[in-house]
């Protein structure tokens, strides 16, 4: 009886382990996602607008539709694949991130309504109640919302209320509806992805890191400093965990519990087997089944698969900050320096641009700008 | 030994068949899935609880209907009254073509309301007067006097406005959109006609995403 069933164990660990990787392209293709985000915001500081316009309407677009039905989720839901298999959407930090870049360049494009809309969708992919957290905590996203309404005429009471009410590092301003140039900045290197537990089963967030975090603007004579509103380290980490946590937390069980079962079944199989000295009595027949039992149980758990997904948009920033200056129509320099908390400058560059009369001008600026 | 062939051959087929069958859901509609040519108001499988094409041609079809039933139109002296788009206000979370709502029922009016209403072609001003003032130069002949102003101005004007409610729990997200639109006398600032449409759509994720 030895012999089928060493062809069956070879067998189930090759089904099993053989669904375990994707082709490259395949990966590919459920990473298109993630290609965008980091692709659009690569054109975004290199002043690209019509490629980071066409990468994030592509990731936006892509966050609209709900996933049910999505095979690639089932997939890595199941005991025996990556979670990594799953077509890529980000961590609800990385998803509220893609929607305010777009919501940038709306308003570059003087569809500030639309950008709004973007800001608002943002704030959505914050929402998590089922685990508690019925409200977004952005600062900048509530404070932008409420500025683009009451440049629309609108009361953004509210939502200044909001976004003050959320600032954990400096308080936003009175909403200047008649502020004309608009500057988004941002700065560091953003939180990164990491698997920790028996079995990586456990995703979490090393912080990230920002040594120029303050920011200086001189123009047209006036120089001012402004700090930032939005910490991503604070985003990724302080959400509280995923469903999806739970379904790897099962998997991370039912992987020990196998191999704890395949470890006592092969131990007391193997003593039994030894007892009855290939007698083919019943202690011998039971002995070799229970350590076939084991070995089956042993490949089942070495074949589950409970790590969690760590691809991650590795090129965000870590502070998010935004400035609303006056100033008149024609052409202008804007020198642009950030500096570290004691006021040193690390980054100095010069912005020129110009001024329309009647619409918005919308400057955005990075430390990482190329 | 020999007795047990048979047992070896059919768990090695066995394994073959678990290894093959297992590996089976790596590719899925190897072949692609054909192009499925819809209707732009029904609901497609892609789909969000954003504003999608069924909304835009229910909704713009119904204001299309219920404006030309106004009174103002119907009984406008003096020809058909002329119509100039306002641009359509979106205060939802989705950032959408605001024009195609206005486009859309211009072109239901244009082509079934048998000329009770003229729109005026607003954004195609400046190229207008281009060719106005080339035809006052000499630049280009001309069948009528280019000296008479013949720009008309607009009797009403049509606009619009997107508002959207949001609800996430447990159970999804729902998004409610109310798609509202108004004629407005361009004389009086009247609002001489106003409807609205509404649409509210739930869905919850895949857990895997959540």
């Amino acid at each position: 009886m030895r012999r089928p069933w060493t062809t069956i164990l070879v067998g189930l660990a090759l089904a099993l382990t053989g669904c375990a990787g994707l082709s490259p392209e395949k990966q590919a293709e459920r990473n298109r996602q993630l290609d965008d985000y980091r692709a659009g915001l690569r054109a975004l500081r290199g002043g690209d607008f019509v490629t980071a316009r066409q990468r994030l309407d592509n990731a936006t677009l892509t966050l609209g539709g709900l996933t049910v039905g999505d095979k690639t989720a089932k997939e890595a839901r199941n005991y025996f694949k990556e979670e990594s298999r799953k077509n890529f959407r980000g961590e609800p930090y990385e998803r509220a991130m893609a929607f305010y870049y777009r919501g940038i360049l709306y308003w570059m494009d003087g569809e500030s309504d639309n950008a709004r809309a973007c800001f608002r969708s943002a704030a959505v992919q914050d929402m998590a109640p089922e685990i508690g957290v019925t409200e977004a905590d952005w600062t900048l996203l509530d404070y932008l919302d409420g500025l683009v309404t009451v440049k629309l005429r609108g009361d953004g009471k509210d939502q200044l209320q909001r976004a003050r009410k959320e600032s954990r590092i400096n308080p936003p301003p009175d909403y200047d509806a008649q502020a004309n140039v608009l500057v988004f900045h941002e700065c560091g290197t953003g939180p990164a992805k990491y698997a920790t537990g028996e079995y990586g089963e456990q995703l979490r967030f090393r912080a990230g890191s920002a040594p120029g975090s303050l920011l200086q603007l001189a123009v047209n004579g006036q120089t001012n400093k402004f700090g930032p509103y939005d910490d991503l380290t604070y985003q990724a980490t302080t959400r509280g965990g995923r469903v999806m946590d739970h379904v790897l937390a099962g998997k991370a069980v039912f992987k020990s519990s196998t191999d704890a079962f395949g470890d006592a079944a092969v131990i007391s199989g193997a003593i039994l087997a030894a007892g009855g000295q290939g007698s083919r009595g019943a202690a011998d027949e039971v002995g070799f089944g229970l350590l076939a039992a084991g070995l089956i149980s042993k490949v089942i758990s070495a074949a589950t698969t409970p790590a969690a997904d760590t691809r991650a948009w590795d090129n965000l920033p870590n502070f998010l900050g935004f400035a609303a200056l006056r100033l008149p129509p024609g052409s202008h320099s804007l020198q642009v320096q950030f500096q570290n908390q004691q006021g040193q400058p690390l980054t100095t560059r010069t912005l020129d641009f110009q001024v329309q009369t009647g619409r918005d001008t919308v400057l955005f600026v990075s430390d990482r700008n190329q | 030994m020999n007795d047990l062939r048979p047992l070896s051959l059919l768990s090695l087929a066995a394994a073959a068949a678990l290894f093959g069958t297992g590996c089976a859901s790596g590719v899925k509609n190897p072949s692609g899935v054909p192009v499925t040519v819809m209707k732009p108001d029904e609901q497609g499988f892609v789909a969000g609880t954003g504003i999608e094409s069924q909304d835009l041609v229910a909704v713009t079809d119904k204001m299309a209907r219920s404006v030309l039933n106004t009174a103002e139109i119907k009984n406008f002296a003096g020809g058909p009254p002329r119509v100039a788009l306002l641009p359509v206000n979106n205060e939802t979370r989705f950032a959408i073509n605001k024009d195609i709502f206005l486009t859309r029922i211009r072109v239901q009016l244009n082509s079934k309301a048998n000329g009770q209403v003229r729109f005026l072609a607003r954004e195609a001003l400046a190229d207008l007067e281009k060719e106005r003032q080339m035809k006052r130069e000499g630049s280009l002949n001309s069948t009528t006097n280019p000296n008479v102003q013949e720009f008309k101005g607009a009797d009403f004007f049509l606009t619009g406005k997107l508002s959207g409610l949001t609800t996430k729990t447990k159970a999804g997200t729902s998004d409610y959109i109310l798609y509202s639109f108004q004629l407005i006398d361009a004389r009086s600032s009247d609002i001489l006609w106003e409807d609205s449409a509404e649409v509210k759509k739930q869905g919850l994720e895949d857990a895997a995403y959540r």
